[in-house]
């Protein structure tokens, strides 16, 4: 008997083992709860079921963008800024997993651990959410990416503190007025619930040349006194290599080269400086990997030449090949390059009523190093483009990436301000477009004034 | 004040009451186990007369020999390790040789066999002899398990009323069901809990009148975590609630049977043989009756009534690996286990049910190792056998024969702690959508019926951890858990006191089996462990599940010796 019993004790280690278990269980179970609670297949929230006690939700200068009256979630009163900014905002769905109605949907509603989504509605208390984002630079960008009619992305935001104050995804509906997707008008709507300032990935075409530009000044020392000479088009490993419309630059140096966006030499310097060193920096800028914010990621960047012929190389310094990047994640990097190379985490959170902010557990902005400082006040004093507009000094890149399949190329306009009272960097792109300078570059210079005004304290 | 705060207050308030009542249930079953018991002392004792030491028999079966882990060891070089066995029957007491060198005597004469021993004969273990005095006879105190020391003089809750909080929760859970409704069939829940009072009351009239039990807690647990079962499928599927119930009906009648049938612990070693062949040819059936479903052939039609024998036949295995102590250690008892172990883990090989034959591997596992200590001289036969089988599934996979079922077991792996990359696919579809409505139904749930998990394929069986969390909080699901887990507990604390190692054994590889399945039940729906498609024991929807468990609840009741010996 003595034996069964102190075998019986191993038995008992099952025991032992599950109140482990459970004890494990319910850890994880308070932690990450709020995290559970919040899927588009959770009926409890689903359909315009949670909002009807959920709190207001503003912009930074206080104007209501969502808030619920008589049980109706009732969105801001201008068409366009409700398309705007539908997907930082989110509809009564939660489709639009990254908006804010979306991922902190329990919390607006007033979930919490011991009740779940359970609390009678007559105890329940509903939290307000203050936006970073100023619905006038929104609108302005939208008004303009709505008559190209096109699918895109512009962010602006502050490379300081974080805070975005434009953030605007086409194509886009009114959130008052969702529609009925069906098989007919799929095409219409396709990708609709992908903010694609954070969720989406393009070919990234000349505004890669920063990536670029900035390996060459780390690791070529006489790359300012250089020149080169361009005709336009050039064999490099075999086959051509060509600038825009086979434009020829003639005699070129460093810095024309960036000015007129001249491909061929971004092609041989990624030759030269090889495809390790290439992968090298795109790594450390950031390029391959995700953004952390707001309890979202974004989409990640893409930049490989491990398996390039000589050619794909020498394309991929110009940003084609198969590059690709994301406008949050461009507009994190063009930040970096005026914050003397520290990237700022955007965030969209600017406060909230209760603890709300604790609840959602936002880290505050942090910042990584995604370039070295000398090289970033390099890139920026010599070798970045300056623009003027909207009383900002801009140093910037446009690009025009072209994607084939019988599409228009990908129209970017990537930088920042230099101004101390106005720091905002930005990125915008328009898909099957044309020249970014002709397409993106209208659509930052709206959202830019706007966002420059608001900062400055002149309200329209 | 607004009324309806008034009212909802009420609800949240009734809400919370709850998870207390089921805690206070639970403890009280397992406060009476732990009452009512008989005073540790020795049952006889064995006087030396050379040096005058007297040593006190406490089990009821009790291996003699000089290996240190004997229960009487006796230190002299003529006994040998495992010399022989005393033990006490109905009809007194009696000394069985287990082979040893140099023989057992009693009163000068060798023994063959088993041999009854009076009081005051002379036992003449190798060089050493004894006399057979009663327990009275010593006199110094002995140390008594932790579960039954320091309990409290109060005694044990009475069966009635026990049994009236327990009908009284599942009410409780009915009128939650009745509030809660589209309006459609509001008294149903009424019904089903008058149908399920009926069962509750009758078994405890059974037990209480006929066969004149005083004590019923461990049988009142097992009808709390039934009706629970049997309640929440009211608002789900309403014909399984009562499908359940009966199937909790036919487990109670075996439950029954199985006591009475292991009454006798030598009797039981004349029922291997025929169980055996049973289960095999139970086996057999689900392999060439079987029908698929959802990949897995462990399943029997006959008309419109269908069952898993394996869940039938892991009872049994448990019963046939068990033995009394004098009959464990032979070589003939040995080998039929192993046989036996054999032909069914390749049986079950063929059927390809990956959470049954984990079910099984495991009880195979427990009962190995409670009968020799020595896992080793079973495992490897067992191991080459289900070797050999995944060797031929490997060449019958590649004749694409169970492709698909391999593909869905790997699913279940791929995803393992990373369910949320899953979330919309096969391999963590079902474990995030626990998650989430066990989170969205907080710490006192939203109320039986009112929840939306219950549209989910399985929310009834594998996933009811999840149904229960969201619709009656999560301290209620895990209390009922941690009542289950405790049988372990209970079961061990036991061990010592039952009449034969034959209940010691059978009770803690039900129990343990029992644990083991809740765990792979909670903790794969839950993503702590791979989702193995496992019931929650008593509670998921499943009549040959919840008739296994009140089988495997026999064993742990037989152990008990209060069992047969205190009658009212």
């Amino acid at each position: 008997m003595k034996r069964t019993l102190r075998r019986s004790t191993l038995i008992l280690i099952f025991t032992i083992a599950f109140i482990i278990g459970i004890g494990f269980f319910t850890v994880e179970l308070v932690f990450d709860a709020k995290d559970w609670v919040d899927q588009p297949y959770n009926a409890h929230i689903s359909g315009s079921g949670g909002l009807e006690q959920a709190g207001k939700i503003f912009d930074r200068n206080g104007n209501v963008l969502a808030q619920t009256v008589d049980g109706e979630r009732v969105y801001n009163d201008d068409i366009e800024v409700r398309e705007a900014l539908l997907h930082t905002v989110g509809d009564n769905s939660l489709n639009i997993s990254t908006a804010v109605q979306s991922k902190y949907r329990s919390l607006l509603t007033g979930y919490s651990l011991v009740w779940g989504l359970n609390m009678p509605q007559s105890m329940r208390t509903s939290h307000d959410i203050t936006l970073t984002v100023d619905s006038n630079a929104c609108k302005a960008a939208f008004e303009i990416m709505q008559s190209y009619g096109k699918r895109g992305a512009c962010v602006v935001y502050n490379y300081k503190t974080g805070e975005v104050l434009c953030s605007v995804s086409t194509y886009g509906y009114d959130p008052q007025d969702p529609p009925e997707i069906n098989e007919d008008n799929e095409s219409e709507y396709e990708g609709v619930y992908l903010d694609n300032v954070i969720s989406s990935s393009y070919t990234p075409g000349s505004i890669f040349k920063i990536v670029t530009a900035a390996a060459a000044i780390e690791n070529i020392p006489d790359i300012f006194e250089r020149t080169w000479y361009c005709e336009g088009s050039e064999d490099i490993g075999g086959e051509p290599v060509n600038c825009v419309d086979d434009e020829a630059h003639g005699e070129i140096n460093f810095e024309e080269a960036m000015e007129h966006s001249c491909n061929i030499v971004f092609a041989k310097l990624a030759v030269e400086l090889g495809s390790e060193k290439m992968n090298a920096m795109a790594e450390k800028m950031g390029i391959n990997m995700t953004f952390d914010f707001d309890d979202v990621s974004t989409a990640k960047g893409h930049y490989d030449t491990s398996k390039a012929t000589e050619n794909e190389l020498a394309w991929s310094g110009a940003g084609q090949y198969n590059d690709k990047v994301n406008p949050m994640q461009m507009a994190i990097i063009c930040g970096a390059i005026a914050n003397g190379g520290q990237g700022v985490t955007p965030t969209y959170i600017k406060s909230g009523s209760g603890d709300i902010l604790k609840e959602i557990g936002l880290k505050g902005s942090g910042t990584s190093a995604l370039l070295d400082q000398k090289t970033a006040s390099v890139l920026d004093e010599k070798v970045m483009p300056e623009y003027e507009f909207g009383g900002l000094t801009v140093h910037a890149k446009t690009g025009t990436a072209e994607v084939g399949e019988e599409k228009l190329p990908n129209g970017w306009f990537v930088g920042y301000s230099i101004d101390d009272d106005c720091p905002l960097a930005f990125a915008c792109v328009i898909e099957d477009s044309g020249f970014g300078n002709q397409y993106a570059r209208p659509v930052v210079e709206a959202a830019m004034s706007a966002a420059a005004d608001s900062i400055r304290g002149k309200l329209f | 004040m607004d009324l309806s705060v008034i009212f909802d207050a009420g609800v949240v308030g009734l809400r919370m009451i709850m998870p207390l009542y089921a805690l206070v249930i639970v403890y009280q079953c397992y406060a009476a186990m732990r009452r009512r018991r008989r005073p540790e002392k020795p049952l006889v004792s064995l006087y030396n007369q050379k040096s005058g030491g007297m040593i006190p028999v406490v089990f009821w079966e009790n291996s003699i020999g000089r290996s240190k882990s004997s229960d009487i060891v006796i230190d002299d070089p003529t006994v040998s390790r495992n010399h022989c066995v005393l033990l006490r029957r109905s009809a007194g007491w009696f000394i069985s040789d287990v082979g040893s060198l140099a023989g057992t005597f009693v009163n000068g004469v060798r023994i063959q066999g088993r041999a009854q021993v009076l009081i005051d004969d002379i036992i003449r273990v190798g060089d050493t002899e004894y006399q057979l005095k009663r327990g009275d006879d010593f006199n110094s105190p002995l140390r008594s398990s932790r579960f039954f020391s320091k309990v409290s003089d109060k005694p044990a809750i009475q069966a009635w009323k026990l049994m009236l909080m327990v009908t009284l929760f599942h009410l409780f859970m009915a009128v939650e069901a009745m509030f809660w409704n589209d309006g459609t069939n509001v008294y149903s829940p009424l019904v089903l809990f008058f149908a399920l009072a009926v069962v509750e009351w009758g078994f405890f009239s059974v037990s209480y009148f006929a066969l004149r039990r005083v004590n019923f807690e461990l049988e009142a647990l097992g009808l709390f975590l039934t009706g629970i079962g049997v309640m929440l499928l009211v608002r789900q599927v309403e014909r399984s609630a009562y499908v359940q119930l009966i199937a909790a009906g036919i487990g109670i009648v075996l439950y029954c049977l199985i006591i009475k049938f292991i009454e006798d612990p030598d009797r039981v070693q004349k029922l291997r043989m025929p169980l055996m062949i049973v289960s095999v040819v139970l086996l057999s059936s689900s392999i060439v009756l079987g029908r698929v479903t959802n990949g897995a052939a462990n399943w029997v039609y006959i008309g419109s009534i269908s069952f898993q024998p394996s869940e039938l036949v892991k009872t049994i295995f448990i019963f046939v690996g068990a033995s009394a102590l004098d009959k464990l250690q032979t070589k003939r008892n040995l080998i039929e286990f192993i046989i036996y172990s054999v032909v069914c883990v390749g049986l079950l090989a063929l059927m390809s049910d990956f959470g049954t034959a984990l079910i099984f591997f495991v009880t195979f596992l427990l009962v190995a190792f409670m009968r020799s200590g020595d896992i080793k001289t079973i495992l490897l036969p067992v191991g080459a056998v289900a070797g050999a089988f995944v060797l031929l599934r490997f060449v019958a996979e590649r004749i694409n024969f169970i492709g698909d079922r391999f593909n869905y077991v790997l699913n279940r792996f791929k995803a393992y702690r990373h369910v949320w990359d899953y979330a919309n696919e096969a391999g963590g579809y079902q474990q995030v959508r626990v998650l989430t409505y066990v989170a969205s139904g907080g710490l006192f749930g939203v109320g039986i019926g009112n929840g939306y998990f219950k549209q989910y394929f399985a929310s009834e069986s594998d996933l009811v951890f999840g149904l229960m969390a969201e619709e009656m909080g999560v301290i209620v699901a895990i209390v009922v858990a941690l009542a289950v887990a405790m049988l372990m507990i209970y079961a061990r604390a036991i061990a010592t006191r039952s009449r034969s190692t034959f209940y010691s054994i059978t009770s803690c590889c039900a129990a343990g089996l029992l644990v083991v399945q809740l765990s792979l039940n909670i903790f794969g729906a839950t993503d702590i462990l791979p989702l193995t498609g496992v019931t929650f024991p008593f509670v998921s929807c499943g009549g040959s599940s919840v008739i296994s468990c009140w089988g495997l609840l026999a064993f742990i009741k037989a152990a008990d010796e209060r069992t047969y010996s205190i009658k009212r």
